[in-house]
């Protein structure tokens, strides 16, 4: 495989994604797990761009990726406070402790 | 005009379960009044509609690619169904009025009904099959929230699950038809499926045909799935008499006689279509026989009668069958209301405690009797006409094996009814039941629906021409109310009809001398079991029921494991991709 300059973004593409992979497995900490689906979502981000600019529709790609960052932010925003709420009510971030508490 | 017509046939009781849903159960008067003038509202709209009966298409409303056109035909099969479900269910509510006074929670009770008869006409007059599909899995909830009505009793909440699974089973044979309807003609367009169907490959049209035939046969409680109707029983009884008498079960015949032209040439197609209904015919006619709750053996009698219909589809008879349903409809609504009064007004559904009620309420046995002469085919009455219709078409274009049989179902069906009739109104007083008569409002809607039985076989000229106008694909022939009456009284298959009837009728008044009406005998463990489908229906749910008690052992709800399974499928979708090319 050639490094061109498209493919050199997409080997960052797939590098973020397995990170953010690794993370989402290993990860029992809520707000790492916020962090972590943040990164899976940059490589999305970068990735509709990435699919823009190779389609030769560059404004479309530059468009979805700013739609979803704003998205993502408020998503991000709701489930941090989530994770506030649940860390005063029950006490614990701990995902294994959380679902525990099942049924 | 037609379209201003059709969204008031549509929207008024749809409004109208919206307001009585914001009313308060303090004040029934109000609710009351309001349910009985939006369905007389409905009512008068589809009456208004039939002269604009047409074959082209009164509204289209474009939703977008994927959904095809909203669209809504009029024509001669849909107004005269509209009119008989926004009629005869604007009596239901005239009746509800004394029926349910003092029930609680009326306004669940109006709202469902209401719900009820918009979608009712929403399906009747929808030309595109997916928002067919949507009315037609909207009747079936209201249908399983009527039949839960009394949800602090567990009999009616299990009736009301059965019959949602059942009609369910039906509503997943029609999305199939219609998607793949979709898939070979790139349209959801009823009119196109009619005119095209010749282009589908025979393969196609054969997952279409039998895709609507389950649904029908679900819809209409036929053969297997005749178990739900005799169950839904525990509703209200306007409801029975709406619902599993004169409309929502109707659907499932009037899809047939809708796509008939197209299905014709699908091999053993019609065939299928006749043995289902002369099975559930019999199997319901026998079941009658034998069953000693009042609003049993009238849902028995109905699944049979729905039978006639869809066997008369079978062998053609398009026609026959319509007019058998608009006449069924009548008598039916007609005997379960007056069911309904008697058991109102004596508390108790079992005929073995009724007896010598006759001289108590007379206007209720009057009417009672019109409707079990109609039900029974006795002359000059409405079901006379039409079951005769249906037989003679059997004669001709059915097996002489199937015409016999169905015959000798005619013959039951005298039996039965007037073994009905002598428990609850003749013979001696068995239990000393406390009766009051039936009140203004029950009057007015038994009155009607005694009159309509009288004189609905005269719109037979009307609804001939109405249907052989409006329908370019069925190819009906032309027939005035004379040339009928001269066909049906000189043919010798009428007077055989009519003996077999006579000594059914006679079978039953020399039983009913000698009181041995309770017995069932050898037959009563086969129907208390519905003839071996209660538990097929019971294997099927529970085995249904066990999987997905196995399948959940894969939902575990932890994060780990769900990211493990996304990375699985998506490392199959890449292996697959690379493989592929």
């Amino acid at each position: 495989m050639i490094l061109t300059p498209l493919n050199a973004v997409l080997l960052g593409v797939v590098l973020l994604l397995v990170v953010g992979f690794y993370g989402l497995l290993i990860t029992r900490n809520l707000i790492k797990i916020v962090l972590v689906l943040q990164i899976l979502v940059k490589a999305v981000v970068i990735a509709l761009v990435l699919g823009g600019k190779a389609s030769g529709n560059l404004g479309l790609g530059q468009s979805l990726a700013a739609t979803v960052i704003v998205a993502d932010t408020v998503v991000a925003v709701v489930a941090l406070a989530l994770a506030v709420q649940v860390r005063r009510r029950v006490g614990t971030l701990d995902l294994a402790k959380l679902s525990s508490l099942r049924g | 005009m037609a379209a201003i017509l059709i969204g008031f046939v549509i929207g008024l009781p749809w409004l109208g379960a919206i307001v009585l849903w914001r009313t308060r159960d303090e004040n029934p008067r109000l609710q009351h009044t309001m349910a009985v003038a939006f369905s007389i509202a409905a009512g008068v709209a589809s009456l208004a509609l039939i002269p604009f009966a047409s074959a082209e298409t009164a509204i289209s409303v474009p939703m977008g690619r994927y959904f095809g056109d909203l669209t809504f035909t009029a024509d001669g099969l849909t107004v005269t169904l509209t009119a008989i479900a926004c009629v005869i269910g604007s009596l239901a509510v005239v009746f509800s009025v004394e029926y349910m006074h003092g029930e609680q929670q009326l306004r669940r009770y109006y709202s469902f009904v209401l719900l009820f008869i918009g979608a009712m006409t929403g399906l009747l007059l929808s030309g595109n099959l997916l928002f067919m599909f949507f009315f037609w899995e909207i009747t079936a909830l209201c249908s399983y929230a009527l039949i839960s009505f009394y949800n602090d009793d567990p009999k009616a909440v299990a009736g009301g699950i059965k019959a949602l699974i059942i009609t369910q089973v039906g509503g997943v044979g029609l999305l199939a038809g219609a998607l793949t309807t979709y898939a070979s003609l790139g349209s959801y367009q009823v009119s196109d499926l009619l005119a095209k169907a010749g282009t589908i490959p025979v393969g196609l049209l054969t997952v279409i045909a039998f895709g609507f035939l389950l649904a029908a046969a679900a819809k209409s409680a036929q053969f297997p799935f005749h178990t739900w109707l005799p169950d839904a029983m525990e509703a209200p009884t306007p409801i029975s008499a709406l619902i599993h008498a004169a409309t929502m079960v109707n659907a499932g015949v009037y899809l047939l006689a809708r796509f008939y032209p197209a299905f014709k040439s699908v091999p053993a197609w019609t065939m299928s279509v006749m043995v289902i209904g002369l099975l559930s015919a019999l199997i319901s006619a026998i079941s009658a026989l034998i069953a000693t709750d009042l609003k049993r053996t009238l849902a028995y009698s109905t699944v049979s009668q729905l039978g006639y219909m869809v066997y008369a589809i079978g062998a053609g008879g398009v026609f026959a069958s319509q007019f058998h349903l608009l006449s069924h409809a009548v008598f039916k609504a007609l005997l379960f209301l007056a069911a309904g009064s008697v058991i109102h007004s004596v508390g108790t559904r079992d005929m073995r405690r009724m007896g010598g009620l006759g001289g108590k309420m007379p206007f209720v046995r009057n009417v009672f009797i019109i409707g079990a002469l109609a039900l029974a085919g006795v002359p000059i009455l409405n079901g006379f006409w039409s079951k005769e219709l249906i037989l003679e078409v059997g004669l001709e274009d059915s097996p002489f094996w199937a015409y016999a049989l169905m015959l000798f179902g005619a013959g039951l069906t005298a039996f039965y009814t007037f073994r009905m009739v002598w428990l609850v109104f003749f013979g001696p007083e068995r239990d000393h039941l406390h009766v009051h008569s039936a009140g203004s409002a029950m009057k007015v809607s038994l009155g009607i629906l005694a009159a309509g039985t009288f004189i609905t076989w005269l719109l037979f000229g009307g609804l001939n021409g109405l249907l052989s106008s409006t329908l370019p694909f069925h190819e009906l022939e032309h027939e005035t109310l004379l040339e009928m009456i001269t066909a049906i009284s000189s043919a010798p298959a009428t007077w055989l009809a009519l003996l077999v009837v006579a000594l059914g009728v006679g079978i039953s008044w020399v039983r009913a001398r000698g009181f041995q009406l309770f017995g069932g005998g050898w037959l009563s463990p086969l129907v208390e079991t519905s003839f071996g489908f209660d538990s097929l229906n019971r294997i099927i749910a529970e085995g249904v029921s066990k999987l997905a008690g196995q399948l959940s052992l894969t939902q575990t709800g932890v994060l780990s494991w769900n990211v493990v399974g996304i990375l699985g499928a998506f490392l199959a979708v890449l292996i697959f991709l690379v493989w592929s090319v």
